[in-house]
C-alpha cells in the first residue's frame, strides 16, 4: 500500500484518474509484490500440508466453476429460443410454399380458361357469353376501371398494445360495405378481391382478407363512379364511421377518385355441399 | 504450483462431468469467466515476473470471481445490472489487456 501511496502522491494526474492510473500502470494484483517482498524479507518458507489441500481444493473448485460456465456459455441457445427458430423457419417455409401453389393455381386458372375459350368458340359461342357474363359477376375476373381510394393506417404513435388506436377488421368492413352502398363494382383490400365468399376478420391482431394476414396501411379501392362515388360514400354510416376513428382515435384515413384501378380476379369459390337448388341451366350443367 | 495442478484437475473434472447450471445464476456466467481470465493472466503474469504465488493466485481468482457475480448481483437488485456489468468487464478488460501486453512484452522481449 506504501507503493501505491508514494506513486499517488508523486502522480501529476488528477485525482479522479487515479483509477484508470491505477489501472493501466499497474494491472498485477499487488498481492504478489506484497508475497514476493515478504518472501524475500523472511526467506523461503514450505507451505503446511491442511494448507496445501485447502489450497488445491480451492484451485480445483474454481477451475471447475469456470470450465463449466465457459460449456455452459458454449451451448446452444436455450430451448424457447430454439423452438422459436423452428417455428419461423417454418413459418417461412410454409409461407414460400403457399406462395408457389397460388402461382400455380393462378397458371393452371387461366389454362382452364384458354381452354374453355376455344372449346367453346367453336361449338358454343352463346354459351361463352354467358359464362363470361356469370364469371364476371361472380368476380372471377380481373376487372379495371374508374374509381375510389379509401386509404386507412394505424394512429400514427399507436403502441404495440395499443389497440384501440389500430385499424381492426370491422373499420375495414364498414368501409367495404359503404363502398358497395354507394355503388361500387368490384372492390380489393389491399390488393386482394373481394367476392361474395371472401370474409374480412381479425385473428390475434391481424387483419385477415381471405384468409391472408394484412398490414397497415390498408388501401381500399373500389371500381365505380369516380365523382359521384366519394359523395355518396361520405352519405353512408361508413362515412360517419371514419370520422369518428380520425376525431376519437388519430387513425388517419382519405378518400380519393382515381382514374384507373386494377382488381384482380378473386380466388375461384370451391363449392364442396352447396348445389343448386332448382333445376340446372344450361351452364352449370356444362361446367 | 500446486494452485496450477488444482486447477488443471478442476478444469478436468468440469470437462468431465459437465455439471448443470442452475437457471438463477445464468446471468453471472459471463461475469464470473472474465474475471477468471483477469485472474489467469495475472498470475501467468507474476510467474514470468518471478513473484507467481500460489495462495495469492488462489485468493485473487476466488475473489475476483465472487466480487465480478456479487456486484452484478447487487445491479440486478437495483436495476443497473447490465449497466455494472459494463463497468465489470471494462475494468477487467483493461486488466486482462494490459497483463496480456506484459505476458508479450516478456516473451517476445518487444
Amino acid at each position: 500500500m506504501s507503493q501505491q501511496e508514494q506513486q499517488d502522491r508523486g502522480s501529476s494526474l488528477s485525482a479522479s484518474m487515479s483509477l484508470l492510473t491505477s489501472l493501466l500502470s499497474r494491472p498485477l494484483d499487488p498481492g504478489y509484490e506484497a508475497a514476493a517482498r515478504k518472501k524475500a524479507l523472511e526467506g523461503p518458507r514450505r507451505r503446511s500440508v491442511p494448507s496445501s489441500i485447502v489450497l488445491v481444493l480451492f484451485a480445483a473448485a474454481l477451475g471447475a466453476l469456470t470450465v463449466t460456465a465457459a460449456i455452459t456459455l458454449r451451448a446452444p441457445q436455450p430451448a424457447v429460443v430454439q423452438a422459436r427458430t423452428v417455428l419461423e423457419n417454418e413459418v417461412r417455409e410454409r409461407s414460400a410454399e403457399v406462395a408457389t401453389a397460388e402461382e400455380r393455381v393462378a397458371e393452371l386458372d387461366a389454362e382452364i380458361q384458354d381452354l374453355q375459350r376455344t372449346a367453346l368458340e367453336a361449338s358454343d359461342p352463346e354459351l361463352l357469353e354467358q359464362l363470361a357474363l356469370d364469371e364476371l359477376v361472380a368476380g372471377a375476373v380481373e376487372l379495371e376501371g374508374p374509381g375510389v381510394r379509401v386509404t386507412l393506417a394505424d394512429a400514427a404513435n399507436a403502441a404495440e398494445s395499443d389497440i384501440d388506436r389500430r385499424v381492426h377488421d370491422s373499420d375495414l368492413r364498414v368501409v367495404v360495405n359503404g363502398l358497395w352502398a354507394a355503388g361500387a363494382e368490384a372492390i380489393t383490400v389491399n390488393g386482394h378481391r373481394v367476392t361474395a365468399l371472401t370474409a374480412i376478420r381479425s385473428a390475434g391482431q391481424a387483419v385477415l382478407v381471405d384468409l391472408v394476414p394484412l398490414t397497415g396501411p390498408y388501401v381500399v379501392e373500389a371500381i365505380g363512379d369516380p365523382e359521384r362515388m366519394p359523395t355518396r360514400f361520405a352519405g353512408t354510416p361508413a362515412g360517419d364511421h371514419l370520422a369518428l376513428l380520425r376525431a376519437a382515435f388519430d387513425i388517419p384515413s382519405t378518400v380519393e377518385p382515381v382514374a384507373r384501378l386494377v382488381a384482380p380476379a378473386g380466388s375461384a369459390p370451391t363449392l364442396v355441399r352447396a348445389a343448386p337448388a332448382g333445376p340446372l341451366t344450361a351452364v352449370e350443367e356444362e361446367s | 504450483m500446486i494452485a496450477v495442478l488444482g486447477l488443471v484437475l478442476g478444469i478436468v473434472a468440469g470437462l468431465l462431468l459437465e455439471p448443470t447450471v442452475p437457471a438463477g445464476v445464468q446471468p453471472y456466467l459471463p461475469i464470473a469467466v472474465i474475471a477468471a481470465l483477469d485472474a489467469l493472466f495475472g498470475g501467468l503474469r507474476a510467474k514470468l515476473d518471478g513473484i507467481f504465488d500460489d495462495k495469492v493466485f488462489v485468493v485473487s481468482f476466488l475473489s475476483n470471481v465472487v466480487l465480478a457475480a456479487l456486484i452484478v448481483f447487487l445491479g440486478d437488485q437495483l436495476g443497473v445490472g447490465t449497466q455494472l456489468s459494463t463497468a465489470v468487464v471494462v475494468v477487467l478488460g483493461i486488466r486482462i489487456f494490459s497483463n496480456a501486453a506484459a505476458i508479450r512484452r516478456h516473451l517476445f522481449k518487444a
